[in-house]
């Protein structure tokens, strides 16, 4: 070893024991991460950070006992697959992990004395918060369609007692029925969604309902997959699903949810069975902390995923506006790990790591029939950029898609595991 | 050697000692914050379900794996867009860090 090496360890050893010092210091009182919502993004990053070398002490605050997912239950939609399958608890999150998760949801945020009150009363304490509210729907933008209506004519893009309540609809639907999906505008929650469940319901109608119609009016014009979306429809259910642009119909205006008419700028569309996807934005709680700028997202720092708006406070999620990442689950969960880890760093002063952020995406055509994209993302002059991105090729052959099939559920438990076990 | 010599190479000693544990744990420290890109799809306890396990692998067998998914050698788009945004270095950490987690025993 050279006289340089040591010296240079010795320098390293001194600001190590400072750093056990400080940490030392700290463990009577161990950093205080509150994170609000226990999501896919809120549930990841409360694990990473319970998880982290820097001990902290990690609180988890959801109102809900159980989380359904969104992602896969359109499989349930299509009778091949339960909601109990999709259906997951906090408890391995709090017994082995030792997060505090308190079933309560947060009233307010306030960022200056770093306090979260929640509605049961109690005010919690924090040096840094984690904010994973998901979305909200904006009602009233189609005319007719508020909360009340999502009783009669549900919207299913938050999964339970919605997505039961669209699948008791379509199982007592007659053979014949036209069944119509209103797809949202851009930016949504999982952008292959609204089409994925389209092929999935068709599967199911195609045994059981083999005359039923399925038509999907979009307020867009374009959509992500398309090309392998609508090959998958000629090759599975040729003449069963109908696509209609935003262009075509002038967009759609308003619903009569008594009768289920659907009206665009230039046609009404009776529906037997409806699934209107409202437009979004993030979450209540995001826009009543201040966290949602004038888009209605919310703008972060694309390194920490700390808000743009208001410092200590991290967004994750769909919630975020994040550049060219979408809103999916996967996309959550990477970020919250990135997350996870510059607030360790932060809290512990050590350096953070460039964030590593993909999104991959299982979409099923049926249910021996999925296709993949993979997208690499990098952190880019303060947004977050596109470095790389693969699709499934059209013309693959069914055994790579049945393949894919298989990789599918696998991913879903081994995520689930991530996330929740 | 005077007695706060000794005391000063005794310190020198121990640091030395702690630094290189602290090499030891920051590596590992990586390796665990670059494989939670993996548990997004791989299960880290060794179990798997249609996706393979990585846990336990050998190192060489990794790296080859991966420069092979990054070549194109092997396809699959997802593990090609992964082989891709890894760097070499960030691969070897990788490769040391699965190598050193249990396989699971129980099915």
């Amino acid at each position: 070893m050279t006289w340089t090496r040591r010296k240079f360890s010795g320098f390293a050893g001194a600001s190590l024991v400072a750093a056990l010092g400080a940490r030392a210091a700290s463990s009577q009182t161990k950093a205080r991460v509150v994170v609000i919502g226990g999501g896919i993004g809120g549930a990841t990053v409360a694990k990473y950070l319970a998880t982290s070398t820097a001990t902290l002490d990690v609180t988890l605050i959801e109102p809900k006992q159980l989380y359904t997912t969104c992602f896969f239950s359109n499989l349930y939609l299509a009778g091949v697959r339960s909601l109990e399958s999709l259906t997951h608890d906090y408890e391995t999150l709090a017994r082995q992990y030792g997060i505090k998760v308190i079933h309560d949801t947060a009233a307010a945020i306030d960022p200056v004395a770093k306090k979260v009150a929640l509605a049961g009363g109690a005010k919690l304490s924090y040096d840094r918060a984690v904010v994973a509210p998901g979305i909200a729907f904006k009602y009233g933008v189609i005319e007719g369609y508020d909360e009340a209506a999502t009783q009669i004519i549900p919207h299913a893009w938050n999964a339970g007692p919605q997505t039961e309540l669209l699948r008791r609809q379509l199982e007592s639907m007659e053979d014949g029925g036209v069944f119509v999906i209103v797809a949202p505008p851009d930016p949504f929650r999982c952008p292959p969604g609204p089409y994925e469940r389209a092929s999935l319901v068709a599967y199911y109608f195609k045994q059981f309902k083999p005359r039923a119609k399925i038509l999907i009016l979009d307020a867009k014009d374009t959509f992500f997959e398309q090309d392998l979306f609508e090959d998958g429809w000629n090759r599975h259910y040729p003449g069963m699903i109908e696509w209609l642009p935003g262009q075509f119909t002038g967009g759609i205006k308003s619903v009569d949810v008594k009768t289920r008419a659907i009206r665009t700028a230039g046609e009404t569309f009776n529906a037997s069975v409806a699934n209107i996807i409202p437009a979004q934005v993030a979450g209540e709680l995001a826009q009543r902390a201040g966290l949602a700028d004038q888009s209605g997202w919310c703008p972060i720092d694309p390194m920490t995923f700390e808000s743009k708006l208001q410092p200590g406070i991290h967004v994750i999620g769909d919630a975020t506006s994040a550049g060219d990442m979408p809103k999916s689950a996967f996309v959550a969960n990477s970020q919250a790990k990135a997350c996870a880890f510059a607030i360790a760093a932060a809290l512990t002063g050590s350096d953070q790591i460039a964030p590593h952020l993909f999104n991959t995406c299982f979409t099923l055509l049926a249910p021996n029939d999925a296709v993949s994209d993979a997208i690499v993302f990098k952190p880019q002059a303060g947004s977050i950029k596109i470095t790389d991105i693969f699709f499934s090729p059209l013309g693959e052959s069914g055994e790579a898609r049945r393949q894919a099939a298989h990789q599918a559920d696998g991913w879903y438990a081994a995520f689930i595991n991530d996330v929740f076990g | 050697m005077t007695a706060s010599r000794s005391i000063a190479l005794a310190i020198a000693v121990s640091l030395t000692i702690l630094s290189a544990n602290r090499g030891m744990a920051a590596d590992s420290e990586r390796g665990a914050e670059l494989a939670a890109t993996c548990a997004a799809c791989h299960r880290l306890d060794g179990r798997d379900k249609g996706i393979p396990s990585i846990v336990g692998m050998d190192t060489e067998k990794f790296i080859g794996a991966m420069a092979d998914f990054r070549s194109g050698a092997r396809s699959s788009s997802i593990m090609h867009a992964v082989a891709l945004s890894f760097s070499d270095a960030e691969i070897a950490a990788l490769a040391e860090y699965l190598a050193a987690q249990p396989k699971e025993t129980k099915r």
